[in-house]
């Protein structure tokens, strides 16, 4: 049996066991800290409402995320026929959230109650990069807003 | 002011929520299909194209590639191959071969009952088939068969789509380099091609024709089939694991007889006596590994 085989079948079973264990455990943080962060209001409008009396500041969170080999695999055959990658998805899922609620979190150290006009942006690392593993940043940002 | 709020958003609407090794199994297998089609189609591709190689470049091949030949190094053995030689000449005469095309016959004492064409119009003739055999008529049937194969280019069809499977696998997996030069240098002539049964069938055919002209009748031809279907199956392995059945085999010969014999009692021929006789055998050989 040639050595590149065993190789590959050995990252391709550890890469789903890891894997999948991180993103289990990773989407359990993700319900945990949103339910945590709840009551701070989140909003992508531009113009804040009439509130009275407020200060913002800018504040914002980011997450870069790496994909197991068994995604990235899966995710090549996929190449071929086309359709959903939906082993993507839940990768950017958790990343977009991830990211969101690290902005919350600066926003609830500064004391903010909302976080208003957050964006998203979205950007790969190591792009088109031959043989390498491909990782997700997300980065949130926003004002957020408190009483003074 | 206006009321703003962040509802609970429930799970799975950006996610599919299907387990990631159903989207495995199932791509795997397209492609796994896919590919498979694919050297099918190259390895079809490759017989077919492989025919239109010229017989005078098969035989440079075969000699480059053939060091397996047993070497008819004592007299015995010469007088069986002149014999041998001299029957595939009589059967050629009658089978249209190719102006360029010329048959090598090759006497083995091997016990191995057996007979096979390979490249080049090169055709081995163990010792264990003809002891087997009751008379002339049977072994013209074999060699008329092994004839056909030359004459069909069955054995480079085989190399063709053979080598094709290999190339394509080489190079998809990666592995190939090392494993191909492996492969040619070790090239076994001889344990490298299986035919088809249609090809078989084919060779069947044409021998039967061939035997009707040299003979004028096709008596004593299923003799060789009717010696194997009562022997027990391992032994003939080798020979019988890509041939049609032999019941079928047999039937078939009876069907040609009824349709071009002329009635009546027709005479055999007989072996030579000095085919029957055995010498000491000569070092164990690569021929029937």
């Amino acid at each position: 049996m040639p050595i590149d085989l065993i190789v590959f079948l050995v990252l391709l079973a550890s890469g789903y066991i890891f894997g999948q264990a991180a993103e289990k455990r990773h989407y359990k943080s993700i319900f945990e800290r949103e339910k945590a962060l709840h009551g701070i209001l989140c909003s992508s409008e531009r113009h804040l409402p009439e509130m009275g009396n407020v200060e913002g500041t800018l504040v914002s969170g980011s997450v870069v995320i790496s994909i197991d080999y068994f995604k990235r695999f899966v995710a090549g055959l996929r190449n071929l026929f086309g359709g959903r990658i939906s082993a993507y998805e839940s990768l950017l899922d958790r990343a977009r959230r991830e990211a969101i609620l690290r902005m919350k979190a600066e926003a609830g150290a500064y004391g903010a109650s909302s976080v208003w006009n957050i964006r998203l942006e979205t950007s790969s690392i190591y792009k088109n990069t031959q043989g390498s593993i491909g990782s997700v940043e997300v980065l949130a940002y926003g004002t957020a807003i408190k009483f003074r | 002011m206006a009321l703003y709020e962040n509802p609970e958003i429930p799970e799975g609407i950006n996610v599919t929520a299907e387990h990631p090794l159903k989207d495995f199994v199932l791509l795997l297998l397209a492609a796994t299909g896919i590919l498979l089609a694919a050297v099918l189609a190259l390895s079809l591709l490759a017989g077919y194209l492989v025919r239109y190689v010229p017989f005078a470049q098969e035989q440079a091949l075969a000699s480059r590639l053939s060091t397996e030949f047993q070497r008819a190094n004592s007299d015995a053995s010469k007088q069986k191959q002149a014999y041998l030689q001299a029957l595939a000449n009589r059967l050629a005469a009658n089978m249209d071969l190719p102006k360029d095309m010329s048959i090598t016959v090759h006497y083995s004492t091997d016990k191995t009952v057996n007979a096979m064409a390979t490249l080049g119009g090169n055709i081995i003739i163990f010792q264990g088939l003809i002891d087997v055999l009751p008379n002339e008529n049977a072994l013209a049937m074999v060699m008329a068969h092994e004839i056909a194969h030359v004459r069909n280019r069955h054995p480079i069809v085989a190399l063709g789509r053979g080598f094709a499977v290999l190339l394509a696998i080489s190079s998809l997996t990666g592995v190939g380099d090392e494993l191909m030069q492996r492969w040619v240098s070790n090239m076994s002539m001889i344990t490298l091609f299986s035919f088809s049964r249609s090809q078989e069938h084919e060779a069947d055919v044409d021998a039967l024709q061939a035997l009707l002209k040299t003979y004028g009748h096709v008596e004593g031809a299923a003799a060789f089939f009717e010696y194997a279907a009562k022997q027990p199956r391992l032994e003939l392995t080798q020979l019988l694991s890509t041939h049609p059945g032999l019941e079928d085999r047999v039937a078939q010969i009876q069907q040609f007889a009824q349709e071009h014999d002329a009635a009546g009692k027709h005479e055999l021929r007989a072996l030579p006596d000095f085919i029957m006789l055995h010498e000491p055998q000569a070092p164990a050989t690569a021929t029937c590994d």
